[in-house]
């Protein structure tokens, strides 16, 4: 009694003593209390700062993209990172949590300060007059970068001050969620709070990496929680036992696989960005083999990722053309790569064809930066690339390049290409008959909607020449009948490419480069001209530098990026090769041989690209319901079926997650059946139907316990106020279950009818075989009533379901208990199997160990022995 | 030395005594029935029954579960020990029983210095026929009341066993065959246990029951004061049934159907007690079969001709509870007997192929 003290006084005092030269900080953890309570609380202040801190500093970790770069993040980390700890530490003094908490606050103030008022504050740190006037300054600058800037915004001084603050603040609504409210789980909301920025903003959405820090943090909060303050319901189960974890592991792999999966199964969600797409993606983004599939996605991006930068001697801005689509058929475009018929090498370059128009030499030097994609950018058409790294190929027949064992990132390199100067003249003199182009140019789709021909032959009615059809064309794209849009495609459904896609489009008369084009690529083999999409880049913009090339002098230097992304038809005339037109109105720039007196968009550039960025403008969006040209019948079933396609994977999609959620009620229904009349054997039946009566009760939460006896189970079933009062309107119910147990009663227990009775006493002579039989009900005995077991079964079920609740009938009806445990049992298989053997296998080791070291032991007594 | 054996005739009224011819069962094996009684249909045996459970009831209140009880032990052809302190009605009990029957009825009140020969009879030379005749002890009786067993020495108690296992005496070699009914209903007083011989486990084990009464509640003892506090009871106690359909009630009984799972549960329940980690000993062989044969007379008073588990578990406790001895460790921890059998009856699943049976039926379930 008088030890105990003692000694924790000397502790005390020698601990605090050398505590005294560390400095204050680490005086926490002896401070009065139990001995008991001061184990308890030493770590858990610091462990429990530095989960909250990850938790936020990895959520804020998702913010890159809302913010451009990273220089932000280093005052992010040290304000969360001060004010965590201070809450820590003045935890660990045992200060009162109102008082931690304004302390947090004190320090969030304080390093807020000290970071970007430091020269307007008292020694650094401390907020004075100036530091308010420059606060109120950062605060404007920050809300006109709000209100000016799309994301990415620049990281100015005003923007991560709001940053930090909001943060700092995240940081102790988290840890007073965490700690002192003891609500550990509703803690995520704090940080899902920072999440919905991003999810918001960024096209990309949240990303891996913030996601993953952001949980992992998450995940130690709730750790740390549990490890030390166990959930009282728990009981002894704590987090310190093991078996705990596994089973938070389980749950955790589950919980991860169907979200993985059940987001893939989900219709819709496949383009676009927030509200109508962009699901998570595991398996990382898009590669770029699909250039037509990413287009769209690429334009919508407000990022402007994959900046390439270029100089150029030509007169104009050249288009930069990557890769062409020629094959027009079925459903998704994509490049055709003719691997086979691929050159290596991209040292000379020849279309083999003959152009009548004279050709200018065009030099481009191209930085690709962080562009990535199999194909090359480069001026059409290009006749030499120099400067590559990796192997390249080009194709004969599209002149597009592609990397063997190389892509396109960080690539230099020097283009030369031919430019054909053509004119009006020389194009509608070029009338003669198509030869040497491969068929795949000018074979025309089986399956073209009815519109797109029909609107081909009317747009093209009375033009004689190719030249003046492809104009007709290209005329009507660029008609005030149609907007550039790239938000219409998405909500009207046809957001892709591919021939149905097509008629939406005539029908809606709105979307972006990929339909028009592919609409005047169709429309022109529909009339005999032989076309194929290019996919590139529009001209870009000035960068207003200059880049010196050799022999060259110096050249303006341009940049494209992700918003310039454009694709454009090409068409082939006899003798003057492949001419790119340009029918998306407000995009690229109209080549001078298409552009025609009346085309008033012709000098239109996407100098910037306000137009396509859809918050910026007003872009009117066409009422769906308009559909101008009428629609023959036969238009109607095409199209139809790619309505239909979406909505029949939807439909298999929601018939199989209906099938899923249904599966323990239909299990549980199949059950019912086997048992009431699969079994129609008599000697089965009873049995059968008190299996079916004790899983019904199981269902409406009275479980039969294996220790309980038929007759006393179906006592406390009925007692149990499940079926009602005994008289009046449930007596059914109370019947059925008396007389289904009576029947399993006698076949169970009760004499097997084959046998006489013993020693030829008369049946009859045997007590209880009238007396049993009246009970139940059924005078004519066991074979009758068990007959009878289906509408018993049925009697007792509606009378359960009349005495449940509605959450208790949904429970019984969907997610039966007695199914479910079953397969809890099932599932539990490989985990018993799996530790059996574990256990065996140590055993086993054990028991091997001690043999040989037994065997060892007597060998060295042998030898012992020998040398004695 | 007859004064230990105190007849009930006093207490009876005229015309009721006892039948000396069925009572002494007089020379040996001569006066047994040829054949068994035969069986009796199911209405007689429920009348008969229902006869005897309210004749006991009108006379001791509130204790209709020790009535039926005792009247199960008496089908299932087992001795009863009645275990409580004094003045719960235990001798009460026995008597009326007793009375209920119209058979012959003795009673040995024990006592340190009665001798076996006391219990059993003994041989005694006749001058007149200059031949040694047998005189029957108090137990030749159809129903045998044995007050305060523990208070008589050793070797009397254990004249008893014979009797009690065997129905039979056997007196200077020669064996007297004990009339059919025959039950031994022994109290004692668990309270003075100074200067008594406690039962050694032999001879609690042929006890099939052990009942304790317990107080009546309010109600019963207030009715007991209302209306027994002039006559006695017992004075109004007429036999209902005869030793003639008690045996045949007991050869219904004999005929009640155990099904192979009631065999297993009851095999399962014994296993369960020597397997306990808080027993000493656990429930013998001979229990099992008590246990069974009062779980077939509790079926035949329910009106069934099976046995169900139900009936196994009504009488686990009285019919298990006296032979089982608790381990020190459980006994200090507070454990009884009877807690040790409720917590072994809670464990035992009751029919181990009723949870196998679904899913024996779906081979393919999933």
């Amino acid at each position: 009694m008088t030890l105990a003290p003692q000694r924790s006084a000397g502790t005390h005092a020698g601990r605090s003593g050398a505590a005294g030269d560390s400095g204050p900080g680490p005086r926490g953890p002896e401070s009065p209390g139990t001995p008991k309570a001061r184990t308890k609380t030493g770590a858990q202040p610091w462990l429990m700062a530095l989960a909250v801190a990850v938790a936020v500093a990895g959520a804020a970790l998702s913010l890159n993209g809302v913010l451009r770069g990273w220089a932000w993040y280093s005052p992010v980390l040290s304000t969360v990172l001060t004010v965590a700890f201070t809450m820590a530490g003045l935890r660990a003094l045992r200060w009162h949590s109102i008082f931690v908490t304004a302390g947090a606050l004190a320090a969030l103030a304080l390093i807020l300060t000290f970071t970007f008022f430091r020269p307007n504050s008292i020694l650094g740190f401390i907020p004075s007059g100036a530091t308010m006037t420059q606060l109120g300054r950062y605060l404007r600058r920050a809300s006109e970068t709000v209100l000016a800037e799309s994301a990415p915004v620049a990281p100015n001084a005003g923007i991560v001050l709001l940053v930090c603050a909001a943060l700092g603040l995240m940081v102790i609504l988290v840890d007073a969620l965490a700690y002192p409210l003891a609500l550990p789980a509703t803690s995520g909301l704090g940080i899902l709070a920072i999440l919905i920025v991003p999810a918001m903003i960024k096209p990309q959405s949240v990303g891996v990496l913030g996601f993953a820090a952001a949980t992992a943090g998450y995940l130690l909060i709730l750790g740390c929680s549990h490890w030390f303050a166990p959930d009282p319901r728990t009981g002894a189960d704590t987090a310190r036992n093991p078996g705990q974890f596994r089973r938070g592991a389980l749950t955790g792999a589950v919980a991860l696989t169907v979200t993985l999966l059940l987001q893939l199964v989900v219709p819709g969600f496949e383009q676009g960005t927030f509200p109508q797409g962009s699901r998570l993606n595991p398996f990382g983004p898009a590669s770029g083999l699909n250039p037509m599939i990413s287009l769209g996605n690429s334009l919508r991006s407000p990022t402007g990722d994959g900046r390439i930068t270029f100089a150029t001697n030509a007169a104009s801005t050249p288009y930069l053309r990557s890769v062409t689509v020629d094959s027009f058929n079925g459903d998704n475009w994509a490049p055709d790569d003719r691997d086979s018929t691929r050159r290596l090498g991209t040292g000379r370059m020849d279309s083999g064809f003959e152009s009548a128009a004279t050709e200018v030499r065009v030099v481009t030097a191209i930085n690709t930066g962080q562009f990535t994609s199999p194909y090359l950018p480069a001026p059409y058409a290009p006749e030499a690339v120099n400067g590559l790294t990796g192997r390249w190929s080009w194709d004969p027949a599209t002149l597009s390049i592609k990397g063997v064992d190389a892509n396109s990132r960080n690539q230099q390199y020097v283009v030369l290409s031919a430019a054909p100067q053509l004119t009006p003249d020389l194009l509608a003199q070029a009338t003669g008959p198509v030869q040497d182009v491969p068929d795949q140019f000018i074979r025309t789709p089986d399956n073209v909607p009815e519109i797109v021909r029909s609107t081909a032959q009317t747009v093209t009615e009375g033009s004689t020449t190719p030249y003046a059809r492809a104009m007709a064309i290209q005329a009507y794209l660029r008609s005030v009948d149609f907007t550039y849009s790239l938000q219409s495609p998405v909500q009207g459904g046809y957001d892709g490419n591919g021939l149905s896609v097509l008629a939406d489009f005539l029908n809606q008369k709105s979307g972006y480069c990929i339909h028009f084009a592919s609409a005047m690529a169709v429309m022109a083999r529909l009339e005999g001209i032989p076309s194929r999409i290019a996919v590139g880049y529009a001209p870009g913009r000035a960068t207003g530098a200059t880049v010196s090339i050799g022999g060259q002098g110096a050249l303006p230097e341009f940049e494209v990026d992700a918003r310039d992304a454009h694709a454009w038809p090409e068409l082939y005339f006899q003798g003057l090769g492949w001419v790119p037109f340009e029918p998306t109105p407000s995009r690229g720039v109209v080549p001078s041989y298409a552009t025609e007196g009346q085309a008033p968009s012709g000098a239109s550039t996407n100098e910037n690209n306000d137009g396509l960025i859809p918050s910026n403008a007003a872009v009117p969006t066409p009422t769906p319901t308009v559909a101008p040209l009428p629609l023959p019948g036969a238009a109607a079933e095409p199209a139809g079926a790619s309505v239909l396609r979406p909505v029949l994977y939807g439909a298999g999609a929601v018939l199989i997650l209906g099938l899923l959620l249904a599966s323990p009620h239909l299990a549980r229904g199949a059950l019912r059946r086997r048992r009431l009349s699969g079994s129609g054997a008599g000697s089965a039946a009873a049995p059968q139907a008190w299996a079916e009566l004790r899983d019904l009760a199981t269902d409406y939460g009275v479980a039969p316990r294996t220790s309980e006896t038929p007759r006393h189970f179906s006592e406390r079933l009925r007692q149990a106020g499940a079926l009602g009062e005994p008289q009046g309107l449930d007596a059914d119910g109370h019947r059925a279950v008396r007389s289904l147990t009576a029947d399993f009663e006698r076949r169970q227990y009760g004499r097997p009818p084959s046998v006489p009775g013993v020693d030829g006493v008369p049946s009859g002579a045997r007590p209880g075989s009238g007396t049993s039989a009246g009970s139940a009900g059924s005078a004519a005995g066991a074979g009758s009533s068990e007959a009878s077991a289906g509408p018993l079964i049925a009697a007792v079920r509606s009378s359960l379901r009349a005495h449940a609740g509605p959450l208790v009938r949904f429970r019984a009806e969907w997610l039966p208990p007695s199914i479910l445990a079953v397969w809890r049992r099932a599932a539990a298989v490989p985990f018993r199997a799996a530790r059996r053997t574990a256990q065996r296998t140590r055993r086993g080791l054990a028991g091997a160990r001690s043999e040989v070291r037994g065997a060892l032991r007597r060998v060295r007594r042998a030898r012992r022995l020998r040398r004695s | 030395m007859d004064y230990h054996r105190i007849s009930l005739d006093e207490a009876l009224p005229e015309g009721q005594g006892r039948r000396e011819d069925s009572a002494v069962a007089g020379l040996p094996l001569t006066r047994r029935p040829a054949q068994p009684p035969a069986a009796m249909d199911a209405e007689a045996f429920r009348s008969a029954s229902e006869r005897i459970l309210t004749a006991i009831n009108t006379v001791i209140d509130g204790k209709a579960e020790a009535a039926k009880l005792a009247l199960t032990v008496l089908l299932a052809q087992g001795h009863l020990l009645l275990e409580d302190v004094p003045g719960v009605g235990k001798t009460l009990l026995a008597k009326t029983l007793a009375r209920t029957i119209d058979c012959s009825v003795s009673r040995i009140q024990f006592t340190p210095d009665l001798l076996p020969s006391d219990v059993t009879g003994v041989s005694i030379y006749n001058q007149a026929s200059r031949s040694f005749e047998f005189r029957p002890g108090a137990v030749f009786a159809n129903i045998v009341i044995g007050d305060e067993i523990n208070r008589a020495s050793a070797k009397t108690q254990s004249a008893l066993l014979e009797c009690m296992e065997e129905h039979q005496v056997t007196v200077d070699g020669t064996s007297y065959r004990l009339d059919e009914p025959f039950m031994v209903v022994a109290t004692q007083n668990p309270i003075e246990m100074e200067g008594t011989y406690p039962l050694p486990e032999a001879q609690r084990d042929r006890f099939m029951a052990r009942i304790s009464m317990g107080y009546p509640d309010k109600e019963a003892e207030m009715e007991m004061l209302e209306t027994h506090q002039a006559t006695s009871p017992l004075a109004k106690v007429t036999p209902v049934v005869t030793a003639g359909e008690v045996a045949s009630m007991i050869a219904t009984v004999r005929q009640v159907y155990v099904s192979q799972s009631i065999k297993e549960y009851t095999v399962s329940l014994g296993r369960a007690t020597r397997e306990s980690g808080m027993l000493r000993l656990g429930a013998s062989p001979r229990s099992m079969l008590q246990l069974l044969r009062a779980a077939k007379a509790t079926a035949a008073l329910d009106g069934r001709d099976f046995v169900l588990p139900d009936d196994v578990v009504s009488v686990a406790e009285s019919v298990l509870a006296h032979r089982i001895i608790l381990d020190r460790k459980a006994a200090s921890a507070g454990e009884t007997a009877q807690s040790v059998v409720r917590a072994v009856l809670a464990k035992i699943p009751v029919s181990p192929d009723l949870a196998a049976a679904p899913a024996a039926a779906l081979p393919n379930r999933r």
